[in-house]
């Protein structure tokens, strides 16, 4: 029997997330289909900034307006995935302060609050700016996690309806005449094909959407831009850190959880290669060169690992050239743009409007479905943020404080749901971040977890200064206990586990992380004896 | 790319590799399940706290400062810094317990007990009164007090021997620390005899103050820094305006001058580091490159067990005590395995740190007991009170041992 | 301090080589700047378990021959099949003489078992943790896989699909007791030596021998994680003696009870030949008299020096700093000897985690006497053994610990002649 829904959406990056949660929220029958884990792509893949719209207030007055709104929003409907830490622009010697009088007047024309301060005050509220700063500016930025924001806006959209299927791969778009009726999916679980029928599709796929929309015969018309970036060892700064200047090349330094990270490089990749980004050593020198201009102390921290995302930038549709290029919100109704009825591509903006991407997509389908229900995304909270972090501590004051601390800035009031029933739930699986047993049992059970890699987007196993090192046998060692086929799963996970941990790892691998790898081999490939299960199972 | 060269993080905690070597040689997680753990407590904890002071864990508190984690550990990680700095950092700002004030405050109570010592022992050596400390104090009524001396040894020196030092041609200065001028004034004058053989005279520092090993331990952090600020200037003046060299006969006096000043203090000693040493190591380096001899009686037979104190393994200069016991005849020396007594100052006094205190020193008083030895021998004034409360056997510093064995 | 030989690094190389030449009546002195990565240990000492190109080996004397012909700068190609195939009997002699029982052949290969089933062809094993001399036959049908609850370094789901690839039937089995319970309070140190420590208890071992017995009713073997008999030596005959059926020992994720045995058992064993064992120091610099390393300058003991005829480099490779990787070259930190290593960072490794990376086979430069080159020229009285040897690949071809035993007896033997 072939399921029928009202839309189906492509993509559980943000941006569907966002749109199925959007959807749900009124009463839309929805299905999300995602190929791999959820907020796999770009979404996971940036600098997980909260943007106040600053940087783009010079350059983009449009984008520097949705940014701040949706920095306000997301704020109050999404707080347990937001630190709110503002951020300095800082003008080094180099950069004069003609741009910051400029800088600063554009932030006020588009409402985002930019309060100049003395260098003395900006090197007192940030220790780690590069002291010889001789201008700065405050403005609201944070930091966002963009894991748990998918994740959130998942779980949401689940309890108002929603059916979420990951690792199921679009094959087809199913045409009939002009209309796009449905897809037909490969499930890489059950390593079967279904087909599902809806009104409408929405394409939201990132830059894997230029593929999508081809599937349909339309051209949508994408430039993959490489971005990449360096995460740090622990936290250096506590307020983001931006060059004032036109924006450039590996000037924004973010403090997010545990970490601090800089980015990003821009340099535009063939098609072929999004899936299979690799940081280059040129780009780290880039990083660290220009990084530590704006925090000198990177020059001596730790890096723990490198990682590169593609943005889906389009190209004006009004120039074939693909010249112009927007970094605004792109939503093509291709009913009207293509004359192909049912198919709707959301693609370009952030992951700072991502709900705003999600409203003007949803609003859409509405239109073209007949719904009347407003949009209640920016006033309802997400789960885990309708409680204060102090309420929530209230509540769970018997666990050890590392660990409630970590789990609250995880999971918002969701921590509250986590089992510290006995010591045997509260040991750590993960040293590093502070992840129990119950934590890795309840992502698993409640938050899909498919795998040790969808793990880590939940619960930061791994992400922590070994790397995987220490948790990722015990996290896999937890996941394969339920029956053999779990063990003998687990076991191969664990393998693309660590493999994809050294990917990331290797572009920074010397000092204190070859040292870690060195270690990480001896431990897995040593002692284990664990080999690469991944490969043996693909030629066999 | 000139960045990035020195690739060893400057941020110390990140040199750690999670290999969990640490945690093996933990005496306090060995035995007490509240502690975190160093590995927990250290780099992994001092992560948590960049990122949000609220980190902090209280029970940091059980933290012995032993160090034995820094010894151990492969990558060089100052793990018991990183933990005691956090206390410094993030912990409690006031700590007005009058029990931690009174174990804190060593050469205040010193100064206040000796002149009424005899009366002062007995009174602490009482069961009722012990049981009063227990109940009010939080003192454990089980731990047996040092006893205090009937008058100070600076008191001693500056009546009885201050002239006759001065006389000696080659000087040298010493940091007595409170153990010796409260407590046991004749290792004092044993060290005073020893190096008078070597044709030394032996000087006191201007002014000298508690080290401020227990005032950093019970979070009387700046309290502490006024003490150390006090001793660096006396010991600047022996060193640079006269050049002399700072000798001590206590090792966690030793230690504290030289590496928990500048690692915890935050107060830079390089110019006079080097200047601040143990006696033993003075005297072996004397000895050993030909500059003094020492010479002996013949004794009877003597079976000492050397028990290396944390501090001492820590600094790394046990083989300088255990050098010179071996130079003395008839005295057959047997090497303890190197391990926590438990006591660590001031720690083991507390009476919530009771139980752990005697469970780390389980073993070495096993080892002691079995030894054969008719006396233990170590640098640590602490260590001493653990192994002559724990174990059948008296216990005496190295240089006391030696210098009853002068010719 | 005046030494014959001063060792730098208190891993299995150097403490093997201070052993060797303490036997030897040699005064040594080993400065080690922590514990060493003895404290992994899988319970086994490999020689050759593969081939460069991943063919396993069966018997590692004859593979050596081969190994000299197609990778001959291979610590064994260098140091020779002659040397090597005399000194195999002396290395296990060495462990034994510390108290450490080992068994193997080093004609021919048995597997250990890893803490995921996994088998691995090795040299040396220490007695009682389980090995097989097949890996295609194990040697029980039916066996009981014993872990202590809420353990996390120990995996018996893991080991029993293996197992029952061979058609082994695999029964579990958890254990618990109000100490273990005890422990746990503290969510992070749930770890072998911890656990280890509440099985050193006479009352807590009878418990254990108890549940073992109840668990292992119809089972021919009993498995259990590494976790006994850290402050006792005796507590794993003790248990056996108190459980009818066969028991054996696999090894847990680090840190490893047969591994931090073997480092004390060899530390004791140094000590007591006369050596001197300095712990926790680093070696900063070293004053150099007519190309020979007259004395090392320390961390810890500042003016009073090492001095020492002979000096042995046992520093390891990256993990314990023996080498150092900047982004662009690889450093010997202690001496600044010559290194062996590509200059383009990346050659270093491939972008998967389990190949053969190049970068696990750089290390010191040395010439056939395995004397460290510094300047392109060799230094007269400064040898390098152990890990920070260049040209092979510790894990991949499991010969880690044989490099480092036999570079160690290599190393002695030549300081023993040169005299």
């Amino acid at each position: 029997m072939n399921a029928v829904y009202d839309v189906i959406i492509v993509g559980g990056g943000a941006t569907g997330a966002g749109v199925a949660r959007d959807c749900a929220l009124r009463g839309i029958k929805v299905l999300l289909l995602e190929r791999s884990d959820i907020s796999t792509g770009a979404t996971g893949r940036n600098h997980g900034l909260l943007h106040s719209g600053a940087r783009y207030a010079v350059t983009d007055h449009e984008s520097a307006v949705e940014c701040i709104k949706e920095n306000r929003i997301l704020r109050k409907i999404a707080a347990h995935c937001v630190e709110e830490t503002d951020g300095l622009f800082i003008s080094l010697p180099e950069d004069g302060l003609e741009y910051q009088t400029v800088f600063v007047e554009a932030c006020r024309k588009a409402g985002i609050r930019a309060d100049v301060i003395d260098p003395q005050e900006a090197k007192r509220l940030e220790p780690a700016a590069n002291p010889s700063l001789i201008g700065a500016v405050r403005v609201p930025d944070g930091a966002v996690d963009p894991f748990r924001l998918t994740a959130s806006n998942i779980l949401d959209a689940k309890a108002h309806g929603a059916e979420v299927r990951t690792y199921m791969e679009v094959t087809e778009l199913i045409r009939e005449q002009d209309r796009i009726v449905g897809v037909k999916a490969y499930d890489y679980h059950a390593r079967t094909e279904e087909t599902f029928y809806a009104q409408v599709v929405v394409n939201a796929g990132g830059i894997w959407g230029h593929g999508i929309a081809a599937k349909a015969g339309i051209t949508v018309n994408m430039l993959p831009a490489k971005g990449a970036l360096l995460i740090f060892g622990h936290r250096v700064n506590n307020l983001v850190l931006n060059r004032c200047r036109k924006p450039a090349d590996a000037d924004i330094l973010v403090p997010g959880d545990t970490i601090s990270l800089i980015g990003t490089t821009s340099s535009k990749v063939p098609f072929e290669e999004v899936d299979n980004m690799i940081v280059t050593p040129a780009e780290v020198d880039l990083l660290l060169r220009e990084g530590e201009k704006l925090s000198p102390i990177l020059a001596q921290t730790r890096i723990l690992r490198a990682y590169a995302g593609v943005r889906p930038l389009v190209a004006s549709d009004d120039d074939p050239s693909g010249r112009t290029v927007s970094r605004g919100i792109v939503l093509l109704d291709h009913a009207q743009r293509d004359g192909m009825q049912g198919f709707i591509t959301i693609t370009g903006g952030k992951l700072m409007t991502y709900r705003l991407m999600a409203e003007w997509t949803t609003d859409l389908i509405c239109k073209k479905i007949g719904v009347k229900e407003v949009c209640r995304t920016a006033e309802i909270p997400l789960p885990g943020s309708a409680e204060s972090k102090e309420e929530v501590e209230k509540k769970i004051r018997n666990r050890p404080i590392t660990q409630r601390r970590s789990s609250i800035s995880r999971h918002g009031a969701m921590a509250v749901e986590i089992d510290s029933e006995n010591s045997l739930k509260n040991s750590l699986v993960c040293e590093c971040e502070e992840v129990s047993v119950g934590e890795v049992e309840y992502a698993m059970e409640h938050l899909g977890v498919n795998n040790l890699i969808d793990l880590r987007r939940r619960t930061r196993v791994g992400m922590g200064t070994c790397q995987g090192e220490l948790c990722a046998c015990r996290a896999a060692g937890l996941m394969g206990k339920k029956d053999p086929v779990c063990a003998r799963k687990a076991k191969a996970d664990l393998a693309s586990f660590l493999n994809e941990r050294w990917k990331g790892m290797a572009p920074i691998a010397w000092g204190d992380t070859l040292r870690e790898s060195e270690y990480t081999t001896w431990v897995y490939q040593g002692v284990c004896g664990l080999s690469d299960e991944t490969t043996k199972i693909a030629v066999k | 790319m000139n960045i990035q060269q020195n690739t060893v993080s400057e941020n110390n905690f990140e040199q750690c590799i999670k290999c969990t070597i640490c945690t093996v040689y933990c005496p306090v997680a060995a035995v007490n399940p509240d502690y975190p753990g160093p590995k927990q407590a250290g780099p992994d904890g001092e992560r948590l706290r960049l990122k949000q002071p609220g980190f902090f864990d209280s029970a940091l508190k059980y933290c012995l400062n032993c160090k034995r984690c820094e010894v151990a550990c492969p990558s060089n990680v100052r793990i018991g810094d990183i933990i005691q700095s956090a206390r410094i950092k993030y912990g409690p700002r006031k700590n007005t317990s009058l029990r931690n004030f009174v174990l804190a405050n060593t050469d205040l109570v010193g100064s206040l007990a000796t002149p009424f010592a005899p009366v002062v022992n007995s009174v602490v050596a009482l069961k009722p009164v012990r049981f009063m400390m227990d109940k009010v104090m939080a003192i454990d009524h089980r731990r047996v007090f040092p006893k205090y001396a009937h008058g100070t040894f600076t008191s001693w020196y500056n009546k009885h021997a201050a002239a006759a030092q001065a006389a000696f041609p080659k000087q040298v200065s010493y940091f007595h620390g409170c153990y010796v001028n409260y407590n046991n004034p004749q290792l004092g004058k044993d060290l005073i005899r020893i190096m008078n053989a070597l044709g030394y005279g032996v000087r006191l520092l201007d002014r000298e103050k508690c080290c401020g090993v227990a005032l950093i331990s019970n979070g009387l952090y700046n309290q502490a820094r006024r003490q150390a600020k006090i001793n660096l200037k006396s010991i600047r003046e022996a060193v640079t305006d006269r050049d002399l060299d700072v000798i001590t006969t206590s090792s966690t006096c030793t230690f504290t001058l030289r590496d928990e000043y500048p690692h915890l203090l935050e107060l830079q000693n390089d110019d006079v580091r080097d200047r601040i040493e143990l006696a033993t190591r003075y005297l072996y380096r004397l000895i050993r490159s030909g500059q003094g001899n020492l010479k002996f009686k013949e004794g009877a037979p003597l079976r000492v067990a050397y028990h290396t104190p944390c501090h001492m393994e820590k600094m790394g200069w046990a083989n300088y005590s255990i050098e010179l016991l071996r130079m003395i005849p008839g005295v057959e020396l047997v090497v303890l395995d190197s391990q926590c007594c438990g006591i660590a100052g001031t720690y083991g006094f507390k009476k919530e740190n009771y139980r752990t205190s005697q469970a780390v020193g389980e073993s070495l008083f096993r080892q002691i007991e079995e030894s054969g030895a008719d006396v233990v021998a170590t640098d640590c004034e602490t260590c001493k009170w653990q192994i002559e409360m724990s174990t059948s056997k008296p216990c005496e510093h190295p240089l006391t041992i030696l210098a009853s064995r002068l010719a | 301090m005046k030494f014959d030989v001063v060792i730098i690094g208190g891993g299995l190389a150097g403490m093997v080589c201070g052993i060797r030449l303490a036997e030897a009546g040699k005064k040594c002195a080993i400065v080690s700047q922590g514990q060493s990565a003895i404290h992994f240990s899988s319970g086994s000492f490999d020689l050759l378990g593969r081939m460069p190109d991943g063919t396993e080996v069966s018997d590692p004397i004859a593979a050596m021959a081969e190994l000299g012909k197609i990778a001959p700068e291979h610590p064994y190609a260098i140091m020779g099949e002659k040397f090597c195939a005399e000194h195999l009997q002396q290395a296990p002699e060495i462990l034994r003489s510390a108290g450490i029982s080992v068994s193997g052949d080093c004609r021919k290969n048995h597997f250990r078992i890893t803490p995921m089933g996994k088998m691995k062809p090795t040299w040396l094993t220490i007695d009682g943790y389980l090995t097989t001399a097949s890996s295609e036959r194990l040697p029980f049908e039916k066996v009981c896989i014993i872990n202590v609850e809420g353990f996390l370094d120990f995996y018996p789901e893991f080991i029993a699909e293996e197992f029952r690839k061979q058609g082994v039937v695999c029964n579990f089995g958890t254990i618990n007791l109000p100490d273990l319970e005890r422990i746990r309070r503290n969510p992070s140190e749930m770890r072998s030596v911890n656990i280890a420590r509440v099985f050193d208890r006479e009352e807590n071992l009878e418990v254990l021998a108890a549940k073992i017995r109840e668990m292992a009713s119809g089972c021919e073997a009993v498995i259990l994680p590494a976790i006994i008999g850290i402050g006792r030596d005796d507590a794993f005959d003790v248990l056996k003696s108190k459980v009818n059926t066969p028991l054996y020992l696999l090894p847990t994720l680090p840190p490893s009870i047969p591994g931090i045995k073997a480092q004390q058992a060899l530390q004791h064993r140094f000590r007591s030949l006369g050596g001197e064992y300095f712990l926790g120091d680093t070696v900063l610099s070293a004053e150099w008299k007519d190309g020979r390393v007259k004395e090392l300058f320390t961390a810890n003991h500042g003016d009073i020096p090492f001095r020492a005829d002979h000096f042995v480099l046992a520093t390891g490779s990256f993990f314990s700093k023996g080498l150092v990787a900047t982004p662009d070259r690889i450093v010997e930190p202690v001496f600044g000897a010559d290194t062996v290593f590509t200059p383009d960072r990346a050659e270093w490794y491939t972008l998967r985690f389990f190949d053969r990376q190049n970068y696990q086979a750089f290390g010191v430069r040395t010439d056939r006497s395995l004397r460290v080159v510094k300047e392109g020229v060799p230094i007269e009285n400064l040898y390098c053994a152990g890990a920070g040897l260049a040209g092979f690949h510790p894990v991949q071809e499991g010969c880690g610990a044989g490099v480092s035993l036999l570079s160690a007896l290599f190393v002695a033997d030549r300081i023993l002649k040169g005299e």
